[in-house]
């Protein structure tokens, strides 16, 4: 599985990514929406992207509402990965075509639950 | 306008970072015991919050733990250097975090600024401060202030 991690914030690239390699995905990683953009571009869809909201360039909520766009991305699954937690943005991400939504900080068991409910990640797989 | 953001409020938020984001236990984080601090080369980290209630979440300590902090969410080994981008990267996400979480204890709605980290506590020019603690991580200290916009 192939996962795209996309946050303005090295250190959040990070940790999100190290989070997935736990479960067994590859990462790739992006600075902002549009570099994400780019790059799937280049390298065609990925299994799963972990997008932040607030980003320079093109943010989380742009992003999700390109690839939705893009019929040649439309399979990818797309989780939010953000402090934005007021309820109307969620709905607005979740609207926009967001699969899941999951508020920093978090555990690499949450991640796993989110990724599981998703059908990413086989259920009670140990970390 | 103000609202009331009880310290203990903060202080679980703080746990919760530490927790999941920088040592994957509880508990790394606890209160400071003794004086305070004196800070000798201090950076602080901060983010606004604006819309309906405006405020500032500010995050002050040793540049030092502020590097330990950084390996530590970075991954690097004990004596692997940081760069000055990196320790801007790491402790403005986290300060990051602590605002985002705070948002969500307002009942207002709101966004949030981009983090900034200097080596001068700007403060909060006629702001008021709402919670102010020092905690400890592993023994080293650090100064948790949320300010409003009065």
């Amino acid at each position: 599985m192939r996962a795209l991690v996309v946050d303005d914030s090295r250190t959040m690239r990070v940790i999100v990514a190290r989070a997935l390699r736990t479960l067994g995905f590859e990462t790739d990683d992006a600075e902002h929406g549009q570099a994400a953009l780019d790059k799937l571009a280049a390298t065609g869809p990925v299994d799963l992207v972990c997008v932040d909201w607030n980003m320079p360039v093109m943010d989380g909520l742009e992003f999700v509402t390109a690839v939705r766009k893009d019929r040649s991305l439309r399979g990818m699954t797309i989780m939010m990965v953000t402090t934005e937690s007021e309820q109307s943005q969620i709905v607005r991400a979740l609207a926009a075509g967001a699969h899941e939504y999951l508020i920093k900080p978090f555990t690499v068991d949450a991640i796993r639950d989110k990724l599981e409910l998703l059908g990413l990640v086989a259920a009670g797989e140990p970390v | 306008m103000s609202q009331v953001i009880a310290g203990e409020d903060v202080y679980a938020i703080a746990q919760d970072i530490f927790a999941s984001m920088v040592d994957g236990d509880v508990g790394t984080i606890v209160p400071w015991e003794g004086p305070p601090p004196g800070w000798q080369e201090p950076v602080t980290a901060w983010v606004d919050l604006q819309g309906d209630w405006a405020g500032r979440a500010s995050l002050t300590t040793e540049t030092s733990t502020a590097h330990a902090l950084a390996r530590a969410l970075l991954g690097f080994g004990e004596d692997e250097p940081v760069e000055r981008a990196d320790l801007v990267d790491a402790f403005g996400e986290v300060v990051n975090v602590v605002g985002g979480n705070v948002k969500s204890l307002l009942e207002t709605t709101g966004s949030l600024g981009l983090p900034q980290v200097a080596d001068v506590d700007p403060g909060l020019p006629g702001g008021l401060v709402l919670s102010e603690m020092v905690l400890a991580w592993h023994g080293r200290a650090l100064e948790l202030v949320v300010r409003a916009v009065l």
